[in-house]
């Protein structure tokens, strides 16, 4: 059967069905992206200070990524060209253009995927950022995973009725330990594990007694009081382990697993309780940048963070003179144009963000300051990231006590309301390169057969196909300066 | 839709071109960022550079729309079909703003705005 208009454009609307289709779904993607850039203009307006991280300057938080933001525009910008130039191709009826054009499209879709991988992995792997209790927030980086709580683990107390421990992933060193059951129901007992594997075959095979056990009781105790027993005995079960490990082992808990810790035990989210002895449970970071835009202007001398540094006057005194000579140049601008600073100005982030280097021991600070004067993070913004750290010399790792944390993690989606919406609409447009991608690629590989029955009924499909391709582009057009830069 | 062979090579030729175009704003864009003579008004980020920044941006963007998208000589239903959505998405933006008249987050909005400056003795 002959669909109608599939080729030729309808004579009252002037359109073929594919391009009516395309434009109303185009109409519902601006309205799921005008929904997402409303959010955006709302969350931006409206961050909760002291509750939310503070909303980054987009340069500064993205360093050397802004690079990648402004290549990853010109590859979008090449492809959108390429998709142009491809229909033009099948006007003209040359097949061989027509694929070389698509596909460069295609490629310029994985490069850009390529470039967007890296990152998100910066972000999730590189780019770490701690708030103390004060609300001063240091970023750097989060060194050897020790957000990780370190301890040695001598005895293992869980329910069977539960999931497989999650204490099971974060158990180091490469050799399983061996456990013996100290207590646990009949049948359970005195049994010997000493593999990942047979952890698993264990947990399972017990789980399976201990509900056993428990169907038994509850029938015991239905035919007792069907029985007429006056009181019967109430179901009572055992379905807690204790296993004790024949030698000391070592884990690194997962913080977000972990319920509370003391000196000697660690309790983990999922009721598994390991006792033995904590190792430390301070976090070694590496400070590019403190951010003080939480904290009063009066109070930030004494903050926190600078107790944490050690009291590293080297430090301090950049943060501060950077901090005077922006304040110079505000006090320039108001002095000229007259008026008075706005409170929104003396707490924002121009004032109360700023790089510092915290040199290893033995690295003369005056050499740092006369660094930090070029490389402050707003006057540079490429600077601060570890990336760069060999041009300030080796940083000295300070350690961070859990005590003094509110918060800390990798530059996620829950490190604050910039990074949730910008994974968010990030990865909303990445899916969309993948879809537009794979879409054009098929026309591309598999268009010949209707090239040669009806070369312009190709054309249509790329032009569709293309028009999807630059809503694609025009998307990125808003989130590249929005994102990366302003 | 054009199909003569001069047609064509007219739209090739405004395809460069916006194709070029797109990449000086784009360095212009990324000039206006980090360059601090594009720094509008008070130093540091504010209202006037995201202005300019956006403005860039829409300029970029009608570019793609116009030229790529055909939206320069497209038929009068697309254009029906691109009204509603403008509207529409209009409101979208507009509705977010009608929070700021909330008198419920009135009193904490205070707060955050001068972060207990008010409250809170130095």
């Amino acid at each position: 059967m002959e669909i109608p208009y599939e080729v030729t454009p309808r004579r009252d609307t002037g359109l073929y069905n594919a391009k009516l289709g395309v434009w109303l779904f185009l109409a519902s993607e601006v309205m799921l992206f005008g929904g997402l850039f409303s959010g955006y203009v709302f969350l931006r307006m409206g961050g909760q200070e002291g509750v939310d991280n503070p909303w980054p300057w987009g340069v500064s938080v993205h360093k050397n990524f802004v690079w990648l933001g402004a290549i990853n525009t010109v590859v979008l910008i090449a492809s959108s060209v390429g998709v142009v130039f491809a229909w033009v191709a099948l006007k003209e009826r040359n097949w061989r253009k027509y694929q070389i054009c698509m596909y460069f499209v295609v490629a310029c879709a994985a490069v850009f995927m390529c470039i967007k991988t890296v990152e998100y992995n910066s972000k999730l792997n590189h780019h770490h950022g701690i708030k103390l209790v004060d609300n001063s927030v240091m970023e750097g980086v989060i060194l050897n995973q020790t957000d990780h709580l370190q301890f040695t683990g001598e005895k293992l107390s869980f329910s069977l009725s539960g999931a497989l421990p999650a204490v099971l992933n974060d158990l180091k060193g490469e050799e399983f330990p061996v456990f013996t059951v100290a207590e646990g129901p009949e049948g359970v007992k005195g049994a010997e594990i000493s593999s990942h594997a047979a952890f698993k075959a264990w947990f399972a095979k017990s789980r399976r007694i201990a509900t056993d056990n428990l169907v038994r009781e509850r029938q015991r105790f239905r035919a007792e009081l069907a029985g007429g027993t006056a009181n019967p005995k109430p179901v009572s079960v055992v379905s807690s382990v204790t296993l004790s490990a024949a030698k000391p082992f070592a884990i690194a808990a997962n913080p977000r697993k972990v319920m509370a810790h003391n000196a000697t035990s660690v309790n983990y989210r999922d009721g598994v309780k390991v006792e033995g002895k904590l190792v430390t449970d301070d976090v070694l970071f590496e400070v590019h940048e403190v951010d003080l835009q939480l904290v009063l202007p009066t109070k930030q001398q004494g903050a926190l963070v600078w107790e944490v540094l050690n009291d590293d006057e080297g430090a301090k005194k950049q943060f501060f003179d950077a901090q005077h000579r922006k304040y110079q140049e505000i006090k320039a601008y108001f002095d000229k144009h007259g008026g008075v600073i706005p409170e929104s100005q003396l707490r924002g982030r121009y004032l109360n963000v700023q790089y510092v280097h915290v040199a290893a021991d033995g690295e003369g600070h005056g050499k740092e300051d006369k660094h930090a004067q070029v490389h402050s993070s707003e006057s540079n913004p490429t600077a601060g990231g570890g990336e760069h750290e060999g041009h300030h010399g080796p940083s000295r790792q300070i350690a961070v006590p859990r005590d003094k944390i509110k918060f800390m993690g990798n530059h996620g989606p829950r490190y604050g309301t910039y990074y949730a919406i910008y994974f968010t609409m990030t990865a909303l447009h990445g899916l969309h390169v993948i879809g537009g991608a794979l879409v054009l690629l098929f026309f591309a590989v598999f268009g010949k057969k209707l090239y040669l029955k009806n070369p312009e009924h190709l054309a249509n499909r790329v032009e569709v196909g293309g028009l999807f391709w630059h809503f694609v582009d025009l998307i990125w057009i808003f989130l590249f300066p929005i994102m990366y830069l302003l | 839709m054009a199909d003569a062979p001069h047609d064509l090579s007219k739209h090739k030729k405004s395809y460069a071109a916006v194709g070029i175009a797109l990449l000086v704003f784009t360095v212009v864009t990324v000039t206006i960022g980090l360059h601090p003579w594009f720094d509008l008004g008070v130093p540091g980020p504010d209202a006037g550079d995201f202005v300019l920044g956006l403005l860039v941006a829409t300029i970029k963007a009608s570019l793609v729309a116009l030229i790529f998208m055909h939206l320069n000589h497209e038929k009068g239903l697309i254009y029906k079909m691109l009204v509603f959505t403008f509207f529409f998405a209009s409101g979208l933006m507009i509705l977010t703003l009608f929070a700021d008249f909330d008198p419920i987050v009135e009193q904490f909005d205070t707060f955050k705005t001068t972060r207990g400056w008010l409250t809170e003795k130095p």
